[in-house]
């Protein structure tokens, strides 16, 4: 973020350290948050969306959501302002006012509109901008993975259930909305609900995040060093052949990817070069490796989650086609007739 | 407009990125937290089940991209590895209640959510 080494921007931030690298104690609660942003401008801000949020959300009679689209924008940009102004120097990226803008918008909109096919695809917005957010943030293998899984997947199945279960357009109306879509369940009371939660979380947020550490920097090689495979002396060889470095009659004679160097042994003497970039540990290598690494019982649980999943959705959704359904209803009736052993009522489902 | 320009500068590089910072961080919970509560408030006051699903899956997103900034805190890669747990839970979910909505609106003609009130023991 800013030019120096983070240590010494830790200072402006105000956590300091005592002897033991702990987080000294604060004496006031409001302290820690102000030294993010003025809670009153937090509070200002917080108060100005959840009105704009009460106003946005549909009803029936008057309708003024774009003004409460505004209001609850206007109260979200508030409060990234006012944390943009004390610390001028830790700006995140300005890609993360337009994406961010962008997901809270358009989850703002999946919330507020009354076609749920609409609601759908403000959601897949959402979830492109927020891909937008976690390519800012680094995590490029799960960026990709929300837009196949989320947006690929699971929104597809929304839009086709969507299609399935709404009643079919009469002529004369082929506008119509269910009843159940215009008019929200107490959008005040939900609102102010959601006002104090979202007052409660960041508070708590930003008191954690003012006080917290920022970790050393790691080694970016010290992950190497349990992947030997790829770095073994022959693909660093041929990287090193590849850039240029290596000379006519050196070779590798050890890789210590800990320190991040190579020792190359040549006719005058032995020396020391960094480790190539191009053999470091990219992001779905690290990924793959903690989740294999360290979490192997969790994947299996995943895979049951899903297994479960897929044979409920399968036994719930299983149905019957709707002409046998009458038929056994006319051979009961027919049975009743007869006075048969079934009455209509045991058969009917 | 220097320190925006300075920050896009260390978007990230290959490998382990820069440190970021705690107000940097606080951005990011802010926007997580209010996806949240965006989705909660959808869900306490949109009465078609669809669209209540659907901000479930706006709080899942929420949780996922405080996972992701606290991974990048803390450049720990477990953040992110969560996230592919999210995920599945989330299409999990999906499925399960897709399903249901399905059941609901085969016997009652309608998606509101208040149909199901029946259903309570």
């Amino acid at each position: 973020m800013s030019p120096g080494p983070w240590w010494a921007s830790e200072a402006r931030v105000g956590v300091s350290h005592n002897g033991s690298g702990r987080r000294a104690d604060h004496s006031g609660s409001g302290r820690v948050l102000d030294q993010l942003i003025n809670p009153f401008l937090l509070y200002l801000g917080l108060a100005v969306g959840g009105i704009g949020l009460c106003v946005a959300l549909p009803r029936r009679r008057v309708n003024p959501q774009a003004i409460g689209a505004v209001v609850g924008a206007a109260g979200i940009g508030l409060v990234l302002l006012g944390l943009g102004l004390k610390h001028p120097d830790q700006l995140p990226n300005y890609n993360f006012y337009i994406f961010g803008l962008i997901a809270a918008g358009s989850a703002l909109r999946v919330i507020t509109h009354p076609r749920p096919v609409y609601a759908a695809l403000f959601f897949i917005m959402t979830i492109l901008s927020s891909c937008g957010l976690y390519l800012l943030l680094s995590a490029e293998f799960m960026a990709f993975a929300l837009v196949i899984i989320y947006a690929g997947a699971i929104l597809i199945t929304y839009l086709f259930v969507i299609m399935l279960a709404t009643q079919a357009p009469t002529e004369q109306d082929i506008d119509v909305l269910a009843d159940y879509d215009v008019e929200s369940r107490s959008p005040m009371v939900a609102a102010v609900a959601g006002f104090v939660l979202l007052a409660a979380l960041t508070t708590m947020f930003f008191r954690g995040a003012a006080g917290m550490e920022s970790p050393a920097r790691p080694n970016p090689d010290a992950l190497l060093a349990q992947m030997p495979r790829k770095i073994s002396n022959e693909r660093v060889r041929e990287s090193l052949f590849r850039s240029g470095e290596l000379g006519e009659s050196e070779t590798v004679t050890a890789v210590s990817p800990e320190r991040g160097m190579v020792t190359l042994t040549g006719l005058d003497g032995s020396r020391e070069i960094p480790l190539p970039a191009e053999l470091s540990i990219k992001n779905v290598e690290s990924i793959g490796f903690d989740l294999l690494n360290d979490h192997p019982g969790s994947i299996e649980i995943a895979g049951v989650i899903l297994l479960m999943a897929m044979l409920g959705a399968t036994v719930l959704s299983r149905k019957q086609v709707e002409f046998e359904e009458e038929a056994k209803m006319r051979q009961a009736q027919a049975l009743a007739a007869a006075g048969g052993v079934f009455s209509e009522k045991e058969v009917r489902p | 407009m220097i320190a925006l320009s300075m920050a896009a500068s260390t978007l990230a590089q290959a490998g382990f990125p820069e440190p970021m910072g705690q107000a940097t961080l606080a951005h990011y919970l802010f926007l997580s937290a209010v996806l949240f509560v965006i989705g909660l408030v959808g869900f306490l006051t949109r009465r078609n089940l669809i669209v209540m699903f659907l901000c479930t899956e706006l709080m899942f997103q929420a949780a996922g991209l405080a996972l992701i900034a606290f991974s990048r805190f803390h450049l720990e890669q477990t953040g992110q590895t969560f996230v592919i747990f999210v995920l599945t839970v989330a299409a999990a979910e999906a499925a399960l209640a897709l399903a249901l909505v399905v059941l609901l609106f085969r016997r009652k003609d309608s998606l509101s959510g208040e149909e199901w009130r029946e259903m309570q023991g």
